[in-house]
């Protein structure tokens, strides 16, 4: 019998003949533990308890399961009484074991699916189902800041590894009733726990259908972080626009799912997804709803103009240098080709090399232990460039460009959106160099093209601008005060008012 | 016709199918038949414009899900429709030749003099292709920023130009005489043409049709306006004679508008901001000429025309801008002989058989009509 029509059968009535199964099913690995004993040494009903070591909390397993059915204080006339298999169970479920969480299973399939999601199995003889014992336990990473998302002022908790921690993290700042959770297993091999999150009600009509469709259609054998989700329902997945959020962050959850959003929890990774994605979205930190609006704006127009220089500067620069350098103020053009006369390359070979060295420095000092990645940074940017400048390899401008368009691009918050930024600027930065406006105008409009022709779980990737909608504008480019956003982004259809009319405080006269 | 856009987009597509060739060529030939009159010429042709609207959307409004070409077909059949269709394409086809000559001769003559022809035709009909393909919404959005980039442009023109300003080039207003100025308006009437007959054409991708007058009226009234502070500015500032030298006579307002040392030569700005405009009605055009192709050909699918449309486009494009002689005697002398008639017949004529024919109309509608 082949290992299919092994898990599809149904438990035996036999204890060993169903312990023989669990084991032969997993090959007799070393990680598996039982334990075999009489309830109160009474030689009629034997059990066995079944667990991987590792991944069940074995105090929970002693406390609650092991030593009520050992202590030999109890009255337990009754269990001479039972010889059905129902009336074994239920004695088990109702009087003997303490833990709080007892599921039965009669498919083998089921009890090994349990089992190696942490749960304990135990058998009884004469028993024709397992009992399934939520023990799951296992060593996890504390709560921490998010390391790719800092904030100034907000809350320092970051996800975590673990499912249940994220759903909790998220609970704990959604009190509302309607607030859903749906489960489900996604792997053919790794099973892995994803979970949606959404408030019923806020969401739009559809979107939840949409997304559990979509999950529903990943057929894979393991999921081993979010991007595999991400990548599998993405809506434009050969695009280097990003349509799905990743976040480490629970309030920027939160903050989505009370817009009408639906959150995607990965088990074994801190990244939570958020749909539909917006473009802007990617422009917007956390800090913005936690600090003064007038602040919170103007560093959002500073994103805004770091996320045009990262995406147009060095095309710009080189556009004007090679093709058109009337359009230079004399002044400057004069300071330009004077840092250039000894340059031996053409200005976008220059650039691209350049381009180039700073990716490679970014990308050694990102992997390296963080204390050598640093010294990478430093002697990469500073001497290096230093160095080449003074041998005429480069131009002192050409490092000013190349510093600015990296800098302007790590300021852009999210570092996965700003990588997809980095990815455009090669090919308009090779048209503009080949080509001058002609080439920079070309792949700058097909690139706008594209992304306007984006959608994210049904709804246009550059809205609330493209397609233009007034009302969302207080909370796009700048950030209005609260009390002046009455209203939801115009897609939560079914409760658009966020409860801040007439709120602005006025000082007593 | 599956594809819903918004009367606001409606109103972007509008604005800008007409602007980048009307504020520059359109201007530089007015300038050399009307002298100081360009700007009267200008609300003389949005007044005419206004007016072939009007009733472009009284046509479609007689049977909303229909666009001219189809109710063309249920007025007079099958061959009334494949006649008009080839004029649609006739029209669109030489409009697209005056659309080369914006494109290619703002960034050719001012920006890179050495690039061969072909490689602007090839790019920008290549670009327009591609946004067709994304379809009408993808267009329409993207026209919504070129109206921003429209507001931008005429705001960084006004205040670099209003220091040089002199209302004493104004006079003597109607220099040449009316009548005169009514007759130049040929030029810009074959702008406003493209708009109307594209109305014809897309209308009924346009949601809620209660508001097609409104909106279609307000983006000729904002158009217009658009347009107007263009020959208002060549007029007070480089003065008729001057503006009237020039193939692109807006490339010339912005090569001497300045602010400052560091924001001087407006060439640049000017491309960036009207780079989108210019591409809308690249990309209408194709689309205006694929349809009416379908029309002719009797298929079903409009992305096989798409290609060989704009192959014939981008061909045609590219004989007429290869000689700029060519090209300004073609847009000077001939073009306003063809499209002047389809301008006004089209409409009309169909407007009239709508009237004879009524019957047809409300048959196939199943008395849904008007």
């Amino acid at each position: 019998m082949n290992l299919k029509e092994q898990l599809e059968q149904d438990v035996f009535i036999r204890l060993k003949q169903n312990v023989d199964r669990i084991q032969n099913i997993l090959g007799h690995s070393s990680d598996l533990v039982k334990r075999e004993f009489f309830i109160m040494d009474n030689s009629d009903f034997e059990v066995t308890v079944i667990f991987i070591d590792g991944l069940v909390d074995e105090n929970q397993i002693d406390k609650t399961i092991l030593s009520p059915l050992l202590n030999n204080n109890r009255n337990l006339q009754f269990l001479n009484e039972l010889t059905k298999s129902e009336e074994i169970a239920q004695a088990l479920t109702k009087k003997l074991l303490l833990i709080p969480s007892i599921n039965t299973v009669i498919k083998f399939q089921d009890a090994i699916d349990e089992l190696l999601a942490g749960s304990t199995l135990l058998f009884v003889d004469h028993c024709s189902q397992a009992f399934v014992l939520s023990t799951q336990g296992w060593d996890s990473r504390g709560i921490e800041e998010p390391q790719t998302e800092t904030v100034i002022r907000g809350p320092r908790d970051g996800f975590v590894e673990s499912i249940r921690v994220n759903t909790s993290l998220i609970r704990r700042r959604i009190r509302d009733p309607m607030f859903r959770l749906q489960s489900m297993k996604i792997g053919e091999r790794s099973k892995t726990d994803v979970a949606i999150a959404y408030i019923d009600g806020l969401v739009r009509e559809g979107l939840v259908e949409e997304v559990l469709e979509r999950l529903n259609r990943i057929k894979i054998d393991a999921i081993l972080e979010s991007n595999y989700i991400e990548e599998l329902i993405d809506d434009a997945p050969t695009s280097p626009f990003l349509t799905v959020q990743g976040t480490e962050r629970p309030d920027k959850i939160c903050a989505g799912i009370y817009e009408g959003k639906v959150a995607i929890i990965v088990d074994n990774t801190p990244f939570v997804l958020l749909v539909p994605t917006h473009f802007w979205t990617f422009l917007n930190t956390s800090d913005d709803y936690y600090t003064h609006f007038m602040m919170a704006s103007f560093n959002r127009l500073i994103r805004y103009m770091a996320f045009i220089i990262s995406l147009t500067l060095p095309s710009m620069f080189v556009m004007l240098v090679s093709f058109h350098q009337e359009m230079i103020p004399t002044p400057l053009a004069i300071t330009i080709a004077a840092g250039r006369e000894i340059v031996p390359l053409p200005i976008l070979l220059e650039t691209i090399i350049m381009e180039f060295s700073f990716e490679l420095m970014r990308e050694a000092g990102l992997r390296m232990p963080k204390p050598i990645g640093q010294a990478v940074s430093i002697v990469g940017s500073l001497i290096i460039g230093q160095a080449a400048v003074e041998a005429g390899l480069v131009s002192p401008i050409m490092v000013i460009v190349v510093a600015t368009t990296g800098i302007a691009s790590f300021a852009i918050p999210n570092y996965f959106a700003s990588f997809s930024i980095r990815l455009i600027r090669f090919p308009i930065l090779i048209a503009s160099g080949t080509l001058g406006l002609l080439g920079f105008s070309t792949i700058f409009v097909v690139v706008l093209i594209h992304a306007l022709s984006l959608r994210s779980f049904g709804e246009p990737y550059l809205a609330p601008i493209f397609p233009f909608n007034s009302s969302d504008q207080k909370d796009t480019m700048v950030r209005a005060p609260w009390w002046a956003i009455e209203k939801r982004p115009v897609d939560v259809k079914d409760d658009p008012e966020r409860d801040t009319k007439g709120q602005k405080p006025t000082p007593k006269k | 016709m599956k594809s819903q856009i918004s009367n606001a987009m409606l109103l972007a597509i509008i604005i800008n199918i007409v602007y980048a060739k009307a504020i520059g060529v359109t201007q530089g030939i007015i300038a050399r038949q009307a002298g100081g009159d360009m700007w009267i010429v200008t609300i003389f042709s949005t007044v005419f414009g206004l007016f072939i609207m009007f009733l472009t959307v009284l046509i479609i409004k007689r049977s909303p899900q229909k666009n001219i070409l189809e109710q063309t077909k249920d007025l007079v059949g099958k061959w009334g429709e494949k006649f008009l269709a080839l004029v649609m394409f006739v029209f669109f086809l030489g409009a697209y030749g005056g659309i080369m000559i914006t494109v290619v001769y703002h960034l050719m003559d001012y920006f890179l003099p050495e690039v061969p022809t072909y490689i602007f035709v090839v790019l920008v009909t290549g670009v327009g292709l591609y946004g067709i393909i994304k379809g009408v919404e993808v267009v329409a959005r993207l026209a919504i920023l070129g109206v921003f980039s429209i507001i931008f442009l005429n705001i960084f023109l006004l205040l670099g130009s209003l220091d040089y300003f002199d209302i004493q080039l104004f006079l003597p207003v109607l220099r040449n005489g009316f009548f005169n100025a009514v007759e130049v308006t040929k030029h810009h009437n074959a702008d406003w043409a493209m708009a109307t007959l594209m109305v014809a054409i897309i209308l009924p991708m346009v949601k809620q049709k209660e508001k097609w007058m409104k909106y279609s009226t307000k983006a000729l009234i904002i158009g217009g306006g658009f347009i107007l502070m263009w020959p208002i500015l060549e007029v007070g500032v480089l003065s008729p004679e001057v503006a009237g030298q020039y193939i692109v006579a807006c490339m010339q307002m912005a090569r001497s508008a300045e602010i400052g040392l560091f924001i001087h030569r407006y060439e640049l700005i000017m491309i960036i901001f009207f780079a989108i405009s210019a591409l809308i009605q690249v990309m209408m055009c194709l689309l205006c000429a694929s349809i009416a192709a379908k029309h002719i050909v009797g298929g079903e699918n409009l992305n096989l025309l798409l290609f060989p449309v704009a192959l014939i486009l981008g061909g045609f494009g590219y004989w007429v801008v290869n000689d700029h002689i060519r090209a300004m005697d073609l847009l000077t002398y001939y073009w306003p002989r063809v499209a002047t008639p389809i301008t006004f017949a089209v409409p009309i004529i169909v407007f009239l058989l709508g009237i004879i024919f009524k019957k047809n109309l409300v048959e196939t509608n199943g008395g849904a009509s008007m």
